[in-house]
């Protein structure tokens, strides 16, 4: 028989479902969610500097940020009451499923090009909520959840410095001793990349340096391997880690309550082998 | 340097996995594309086998073995072995050089004594970093990555490959934020021209020595938006602007089949089918036997024209059922045994037919992968053949024909977001310019700008 025909018989429904086309809920615009109007500035021009981030304009969130700003309005107070909630709302339709990626990175642009007109006003960097540092296990080129890592942070209100892919050991304990972070994130896809971790945390102690917490995450990495050495925490999504850095910065909690108290902190279930 | 303008293929129906129009035949008696399926092997060394020479050899060593036994001991006509190179093998030529031997020798060892047909594809590393000076052209790992490849080929690897990177700065960008323009330029462009450069030099190796230059992958491009493209709820990227993707890479990677590469194209290479369809070319393929290494909405379709079905990749470590290379190899072994009866029994192009139609619709990604719409984007490719930037474009919009048409038919249906990235990439593209040199104008104005780690210099632009 011709493949046409074969295919015109065919019940697809029993060989596969587009389950993302079945559970799909009707169009929405991004500001009628209920989240995010608990979420969005009421007032002006708070109002409008978070739905240009919203709606990921970024040349209407640096018009609105420049005409703010000569009207005499705080850059801190639109950083704080402008910019970020924007961005938290972003954060929660991509939580729901309704945003995607390329929102957030569009959103986030926005976000940054707003925040560095109000730091010019400022004179300095704006304050945030602590830094965090980011690198790719030597030896390893896979940058991209790294990548997502440092945009998840700067999104969620950190500074996140961002060391790049195959970065040498030695480069890692510099930068801690530089930056101090809050949080220092590791990245590494390969079975024989991972094993850096432990070298890092050897050669941290070995300058007598500590970080609250290691998160050590990306595709070969396994919990079991991870707990096998101090100062570390098992990280299982990108979005994960200014979480993490949450529980660290308010909560005051180290690499050995986040490991028990994973679940929580992230707020949603996370399977012992994900 | 040829260019493709005409097909290989003049109708789909005459490709299918196991035959391709132009076999290859390597060392130990192995053909490829002959008329059978060879199944292929691969395991990524163990961690803490990368701390010495030494280490890395014995551990090579022992994936070998454990291919080879297995192999004999279910009655496996032939089979590949891959080995993927880490970075402290191919910064180490002499590390390549040390396993490749071992390696070698083992499965000279098996041919000998059992006549079996074996094969090793060897891997270097493409360890080149673009924002690191001197960029991607003439660096230290640049000679290193081309010294591997002489050691693979000196010390008995059948063939090599390699997953070149060129372009992924731009592409990462463009994937991440939905940016189609970059994805066309990091891929159709920046990759077709790092491919030639890498290419030329990689044939003129192989030449001196019972090696074939097999082929590459777009694995750091294509299957980075497959992969952020994830499963049906991920929310990453879009599968229509991964699909587009991959017809992109479709059109960069036949570059190493114009600079002299004869196949097997690698497993990864998803995009493979459209390349066989214009080439001829036999290719290695993965799906539902590489679940240990990733997941995919196409497992049984990519075996439909294959040549040679492989794992991917697994741990090495110990399963219920014996090591990894072990298992794994069986796991490819009687999917490759099921095809090769088809074969000898007159039933190839009825399984090939229920292997796509079983994923067909199943995702964007996967129908633009059935082989009859790969050729049909292999014909938009050869259109243009002569010009990289034309043709890419041309294969991305093909891909967007196939999918609106399938979503017209309703066998296809998307989502909200499938649906308006699909459009809009297919606007953007419709109205970029049909003059290469402006659209790369364009693009360097714009990208060199957002782009740190992008340098025009790696091109020679
Ligand atoms: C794309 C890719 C590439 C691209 C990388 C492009 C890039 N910019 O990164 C390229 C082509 C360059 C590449 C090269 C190689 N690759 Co590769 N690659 C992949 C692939 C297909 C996808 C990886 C990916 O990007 N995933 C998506 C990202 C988002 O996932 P992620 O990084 O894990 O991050 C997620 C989480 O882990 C988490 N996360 C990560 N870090 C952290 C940190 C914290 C704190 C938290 C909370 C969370 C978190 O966040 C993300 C999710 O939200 C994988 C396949 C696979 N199954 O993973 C192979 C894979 C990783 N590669 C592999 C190999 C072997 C190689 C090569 C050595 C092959 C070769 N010989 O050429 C080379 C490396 C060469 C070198 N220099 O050494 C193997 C590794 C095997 C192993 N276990 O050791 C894999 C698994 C493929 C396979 N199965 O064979 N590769």
């Amino acid at each position: 028989m011709k493949y046409e025909e074969l295919e015109d018989r065919m019940d697809q429904n029993l060989v596969h479902v587009r389950y993302n086309v079945e559970i799909e809920g009707p169009a929405i615009k991004p500001e009628e969610d209920d989240d995010v109007i608990s979420i969005l500035p009421t007032k002006e021009p708070f109002k409008s500097i978070a739905l240009a981030v919203l709606y990921e304009d970024r040349d209407a969130s640096l018009n609105n940020v420049q005409k703010a700003l000569n009207d005499g309005i705080s850059p801190i107070e639109i950083i704080n009451d402008g910019l970020m909630k924007g961005m938290d709302a972003v954060n929660v339709l991509y939580t729901k499923g309704f945003y995607f990626l390329p929102d957030l990175m569009l959103a986030g642009d926005g976000m940054m090009e707003g925040v560095k007109e109000c730091e010019k006003v400022l004179g300095h960097k704006s304050e945030t909520k602590g830094t965090a540092v980011s690198f790719v296990a030597e030896g390893d080129p896979h940058d991209i959840g790294k990548n997502l890592v440092v945009m998840f942070l700067r999104a969620g209100g950190y500074e996140a410095i961002d060391m790049g892919r195959d970065v040498p050991t030695t480069e890692v304990v510099k930068a801690v001793k530089e930056y101090k972070p809050i949080l220092l994130t590791g990245t590494a896809l390969m079975t024989t990349t991972m094993t850096v971790f432990p070298k890092v945390v050897a050669a941290l102690q070995k300058e007598g340096l500590e970080v609250p917490a290691i998160g050590c995450g990306g595709g070969a990495v396994r919990k079991d391997f991870v707990e096998s050495f101090p100062m570390s925490v098992y990280g299982v999504e990108a979005y994960h880690a200014p979480r993490l850095a949450d529980a660290i910065v308010k909560d005051h909690k180290t690499w050995k309550d986040i490991r028990k108290e994973y679940t929580n902190i992230v707020g949603e279930f996370v399977s012992e082998y994900s | 340097m040829k260019r493709f303008t005409k097909m290989a293929y003049k109708d789909p129906d005459e490709m299918v996995f196991g035959r391709a129009k132009y076999p290859t035949s390597q060392r130990w008696n192995t053909q490829i594309g002959a008329g059978y399926v060879v199944p292929e092997i691969k395991v990524a060394p163990v961690e803490g086998s990368e701390e010495s020479k030494e280490q890395m050899v014995s551990e090579c060593r022992n994936i070998t073995q454990s291919a080879c036994e297995r192999a004999v001991s279910i009655g496996l006509p032939a089979f590949m072995l891959e080995q993927e190179h880490i970075f402290q093998q191919t910064n180490n030529p002499g590390w390549t050089a040390d396993c490749t031997q071992a390696q070698a020798e083992i499965l000279e060892r098996y041919h000998d004594e059992y006549d079996i047909r074996v094969s090793l594809m060897a891997t270097p590393a493409d360890i080149r970093i673009e924002e690191r000076h001197p960029g991607l052209r003439g660096s230290d790992y640049d000679n290193k990555v081309m010294e591997s490849i002489e050691a693979s080929a000196a010390n008995g690897a059948s063939c090599v490959s390699i997953e070149t990177m060129g372009g992924k700065s731009v592409s990462d960008y463009g994937i991440a934020r939905g940016d189609p323009k970059a994805i066309l330029f990091g891929i159709g462009v920046l990759g077709s021209i790092d491919m030639e450069y890498m290419w030329k030099r990689i044939v003129d190796v192989c030449k001196k020595y019972d090696c074939r230059p097999a082929g590459d992958t777009d694995c750091a491009q294509a299957n980075t938006a497959m992969f952020m493209a994830g499963g049906l709820l991920d929310k990453d990227c879009s599968h229509t602007l991964a699909a587009l993707t991959r017809a992109i890479a479709g059109a960069r990677s036949l570059v190493a089949v114009e600079c002299g590469a004869i196949g097997p194209l690698k497993d990864c290479g998803y995009e493979n089918p459209i390349i066989k369809s214009i080439s001829g070319v036999p290719i290695c393929m993965e799906g539902k036997n590489a679940v240990c290494a990733h997941s995919d909405l196409m497992g049984n379709l990519t075996a439909s024209v294959c040549d040679v079905w492989s794992n991917e990749s697994v741990y090495h470590r110990q399963e219920m059922g014996g090591t990894t290379p072990e298992v794994w190899l069986q796991a490819t072994g009687y999917e490759a045994a099921l095809m090769n009866t088809a074969h000898q029994t007159g039933q190839e192009k009825t399984l090939r037919d229920l292997y796509t139609l079983t994923d067909k619709y199943r995702d964007p990604q996967a129908l633009v992968l059935a082989y009859d719409n790969a050729h049909r984007i292999g014909e938009a490719i050869v259109k243009y053949g002569k010009n990289p930037y034309l043709r890419s474009r041309a294969a991305a919009l093909e891909a967007g024909a196939i999918i609106n048409e399938a979503v017209d038919a309703k066998k296809m249906y998307l989502t909200r977001f499938e649906r308006d990235s699909l459009d809009s990439a297919l606007k953007i593209f419709e109205e970029l310019p049909t003059d290469s040199e402006q659209f790369i104008d364009e693009c360097l104005r714009k990208y060199s700008r957002k782009i740190a780690e992008f340098d025009p210099k790696s091109y020679e632009l």
